[in-house]
């Protein structure tokens, strides 16, 4: 059998991560293959990147992918400015982050909404499923207006769509997928990893074990048809993950979930203007208002300038560099105290 | 009338925001430049204009720094604290007053006062600048009634508008005009007097923030993040203005990273995403701000991420008294953030250990893998202090238990993340992009390798092996600095700004028949010398400004249970500077209950 190995000869299996602990069929897991893919296509080195996550499900996930590369599993909500960290101290870092929608819509918001503003040099994964996988089941603030828990009140609050927030911040990279659409994401995420700069990308990724509504036309209901309540919180269903999808520019398409559900997908138009924000938000909000989820490359600015260009770092990562460059000789310090004595 | 040299107090009342503080400052870089000891408090409002200001400057031959026991000379410029001043005055004080702020002519038994129209000599120099201009006027009354040196008040002026030619002329001519008719106007009564000393020529007046960023500076800071908060302000600002000058790279480019970030929660969050990257991060912060970042600093110690945490202590809790000092807490950076946690805490007493202590920081931080606390408060970081010199770092960096090559990863032996291979409890680690021994770093529970991990006894074991590491910081940090008395029955420990009046609280021990000794901690988890002391010593009194006695109840738990009898709190805080009538006498009657009679 002949191994294939990427353009910096590296076979795939140099990119994976230790088995995952997530439920079976999870969105989340689809999408840290991709990840394993992405960063395998594009010959980077996986010592070269820093994984970094919060709290939640979703930020488990750098655990089961890239074990070549050190991570860093931080606190609920607050991994961009570990990462803004880590990245101006080693600018040679390649910073691959993966969050959550309570990790990035709700605690981490002002984060998340930082660290755009200072474009820091990151891919930004947000695995969005509408819930609280971790703390099992509770809404999160991404969900839409409308749905309703089998047990529980209807959510009455706007949801917060975090790649209209993400364009209208400045983010000079935004994209939304969806976890089984690997074809895609995997090709927004090979773009997102040479971006120099923010790429934010929302993953619809669906939590099989407490997205159990009804009414939301982007979840599961896993006990449809079946009247008996089996779903008591630590049951776990074992389902494989959705089939891939694969929609072509400008057209949509029905995915039908394993309880029979639908999530209408769309992939943004060929003529779609991904410079333009203006059109970034008018194609969501256009397929927002038919309840379908545009999906692909919204929004990309390649001209801004990233966080560390603008800082004007030592092109020396400052991690490495020598005591002479960080501790001024001892004439300086003469020079002040004169200055100092007047 | 016996003269009264280089021995009193003056405090003056204005309204912030008006220029007094210009003003202020050049009356005590005159005494200073004149070779007085001098020291000076400014007692501000949260609030940038309009709220009363005092500021209080202690002239001492004793070199006593702390406010004094009373008033000898009150300026009264502020209106609406104008009764309340005068009602402060007690007998014997001079009382100097503007005559154009339209309250009743200042009248109080005993007290000897004086009154000029200064705000009409401001108006009469630039009418659009008098409410300025009047603070001059003060200076002007002052330099002729206590016979200030007029050159070097000149170059005070100047070194405070930083030879900018036009405020310089402006302010001169306004103290100058003052003086003049000071001089013919006003008869002399009072027996205040400065005499110029000889002035040590290495000796500058500096404050705690501006000490910390040098120290910060040579300490081979490479990232500050921070968000604005009075007392601690200053140390970033310090940071950002003396760093263009010092720490370029030969291509004039950054090798630190400045951050101004959303909050406290973020600041942190970056100075450990920093840390664990490999550099030496830093913030400033007070007790507000601690309080945000806690959940960050207990991941710093369990992931074991270096990182320099400043608290310049204001007066908590919650906003408290923002702009007014305290040492409350100690016990909060001790035991920061939730579970069982320590963390090291250093504790500068000086404008000199400030410095030292900041580039040091950077070291304990590395050597130990652990947040390191520097504990200052208002009180140091923002008041001027007189100073003799920072001392050029005596040894190279520390960089603690990093492993850079293969080399150096293939010499340890059985190499594990957190593993305890020397026996000191600091494991070995490597940095991310190195691709040396990856690892997840992680809240969570793991093994010594670095990998998940729920299994009581290997968190036992870890938790143990994480004390013991910061257990083994007791002899590395600073160790206490004693002065014992021959006899020793009567020992005070402290720490902090309140260096500042033990002295004066030792002499008025002193005149009551008691001799003490002195123990300054500098550093928790404390030395094995604080105990040696206590347990020489009778009685040890533990002295510091809180309410509780937060250092007191530190050490009850970490002296064998013998001693504890022996260690009494005095502790008080009000907002103010410690005075140090109040300790002493606090002290005397805590004796008093132990049965000393005095
Ligand atoms: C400060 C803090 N508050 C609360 C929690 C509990 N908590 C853990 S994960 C989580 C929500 C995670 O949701 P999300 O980010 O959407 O991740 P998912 O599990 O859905 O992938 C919460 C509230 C925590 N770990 N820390
Ligand atoms: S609870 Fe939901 S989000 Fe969490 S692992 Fe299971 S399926 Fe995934
Ligand atoms: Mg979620």
């Amino acid at each position: 059998m002949t191994i294939r190995l990427n353009v910096i000869d590296l076979p795939k299996s140099d990119y994976t991560g230790g088995l995952t602990s997530l439920c079976a069929g999870c969105g989340h897991n689809q999408i840290s293959n991709v990840v394993i893919n992405a960063a395998w296509e594009n010959g980077i080195k996986p010592h070269q990147i820093a994984k970094m996550s919060g709290i939640g499900c979703s930020s488990k996930t750098p655990a089961y992918f890239l074990g070549k590369a050190h991570g860093f599993n931080t606190v609920h909500g607050r991994m961009p400015s570990v990462s803004t960290g880590a990245r101006m101290t080693n600018t040679d870092l390649k910073v691959l982050a993966v969050s959550g929608d309570g990790d990035s819509a709700s605690i981490g918001i002002g984060q998340f909404i930082h660290a755009i503003r200072r474009n820091v040099n990151m891919v930004y994964i947000i695995e969005n499923n509408g819930v609280y996988g971790l703390t099992k089941g509770q809404y999160s603030a991404t969900v839409e207006k409308g749905s309703k828990k089998k047990k529980g009140l209807v959510n009455e609050t706007q949801p917060i769509d975090m790649c209209k927030l993400a364009v209208n911040l400045g983010a000079t990279f935004v994209a939304r997928s969806f976890s089984g659409a690997k074809k895609q994401l995997t090709s927004l995420l090979k773009a997102a990893l040479s971006h120099d700069g923010i790429s934010i990308i929302d993953v619809i990724s669906p939590c099989v074990t407490f997205a159990n509504n009804d009414e939301s036309f982007r979840s599961y209901n896993y006990v449809k048809g079946n009247e008996t309540e089996l779903h008591v919180y630590d049951y776990i269903p074992h389902f494989s993950p959705v089939e891939q999808v694969d929609i072509p520019a400008g057209e949509y398409e029905d995915i039908e979930m394993h309880d029979g559900s639908i999530l209408r997908l769309e992939t943004v138009g060929k003529g779609h203007d991904s410079s333009n924000p203006v059109a970034a938000l008018t194609a969501i909000h256009e397929a927002e208002i038919v309840s379908k989820h545009v999906t692909g490359l919204l929004y990309y600015d390649p001209d801004r300038p990233s966080l560390s260009q603008s800082m004007n770092l030592s092109d020396t990562p400052l991690c490495q560099l020598s005591e002479e460059d960080m501790r001024p000789d001892e004439s300086s310090l003469d020079e002040i105290l004169a200055h100092l004595r007047g | 009338m016996e003269p009264i040299v280089n021995d009193f107090s003056i405090s003056i009342a204005t309204v912030n925001g008006t220029g007094s503080q210009s003003a202020n400052l050049i009356l005590l870089q005159t005494l200073f430049d004149m070779g007085v000891p001098v020291s000076g408090k400014n007692l501000f409002p949260s609030n940038i204009s309009g709220l009363p200001t005092w500021y209080i400057l202690r002239v001492s031959n004793r070199g006593y720094q702390a406010p004094g026991d009373r008033v000898h000379i009150q300026v009264m410029m502020n209106k609406d604290t104008w009764e309340k001043d005068l009602d402060n005055c007690l007998p014997g004080t001079v009382i100097i007053y503007n005559t154009d702020i339209k309250m009743p002519a200042p009248e109080k038994e005993g007290c000897i006062i004086y009154g000029a129209a200064m705000t009409k000599m401001a108006r009469s120099i630039n009418p659009k600048l008098a409410r300025m201009i009047a603070n001059m006027a003060y200076i002007g009354v002052l330099a002729d009634l206590l016979s200030l040196d007029q050159a070097i008040l000149e170059s005070a002026v100047s070194k405070q508008f930083n030879g900018k030619e036009k405020a310089i002329s402006i302010n001169v001519q306004a103290i100058n005009m003052a003086r003049e008719w000071s001089a013919e106007n006003i008869e002399k009564q009072d027996p205040y007097t400065i005499e110029a000393a000889e002035k040590d020529p290495d000796a500058f007046f500096t404050n705690g923030n501006e000490a910390i960023a040098l120290g910060s500076i040579y300490g081979g800071i490479t990232m500050l993040p921070w968000y604005p908060i009075t007392p601690s302000t200053g140390i970033a600002e310090g940071v950002a203005t003396w760093l263009p000058r010092l720490r370029q790279d030969k291509d004039g480019k950054a090798t630190c990273a400045i951050i101004q970030s959303e909050d406290e929660l973020a600041a942190v969050g970056m100075v450990v995403g920093a840390g664990w990257a490999g550099g030496r991060a830093m913030t400033c912060t007070s007790g507000p701000g601690i309080s945000l970042m806690s959940e960050f600093i207990g991941l710093a110690y369990f992931a074991e991420v270096p990182g320099v945490i400043w608290d310049v202590n204001r007066t908590g809790p919650s906003t408290g008294l923002p702009t007014r000092t305290q040492q409350g807490d100690l016990s909060m950076l001790y035991e920061a953030s939730h579970g069982d946690t320590k963390f090291p805490v250093l504790i500068p007493g000086n404008m000199e250990e400030c410095f030292e202590f900041a580039w040091r920081a950077f070291d304990y931080a590395e050597q130990l893998q652990t947040i390191v606390f520097g504990f200052s408060d208002l009180d140091l970081g923002m008041n001027q202090w007189s100073c003799k010199d920072f001392k050029y770092p005596d040894q190279p960096m520390n960089r603690g238990k990093i492993l850079r090559t293969q080399e150096e990863l293939d010499a340890v032996e059985n190499y594990g993340r957190y593993r305890d291979v020397d026996g000191d409890g600091i494991p070995y680690r490597t940095l991310p992009g190195s691709g040396l021994a990856p690892y997840l770093t992680r809240g969570t529970g793991r093994d010594e390798d670095g990998n998940y991990s729920e299994d009581p006894k290997v968190y036992h074991k870890n938790m143990q092996r994480l004390k013991k590491k910061i257990n083994g910081a007791r002899t590395i940090l600073p160790q206490p600095l004693q002065r014992l008395e021959k006899e020793r029955e009567v020992g005070i420990v402290y720490y902090g700004s309140m260096e500042t009046t033990i002295q004066e609280i030792d002499d008025q021990l002193e005149a009551t028949g008691l001799m003490v000794s002195q123990c300054r901690v500098r550093a928790l988890p404390l030395s094995p010398e604080v105990e040696k002391f206590i347990a020489e010593h009778d009685t040890t009194i533990i002295l510091e400004i809180n309410r509780d006695g937060q250092l007191y109840g530190i050490v009850r738990k970490e002296i064998p249970i013998d001693l504890v009898p022996k260690v009494h709190s005095v502790a008080y805080s009000d907002g103010l500077p410690p005075r140090a009538r109040i300790y002493s006498d606090l002290i005397l009657e805590t004796l008093r209950g132990c049965g000393y009679d005095n």
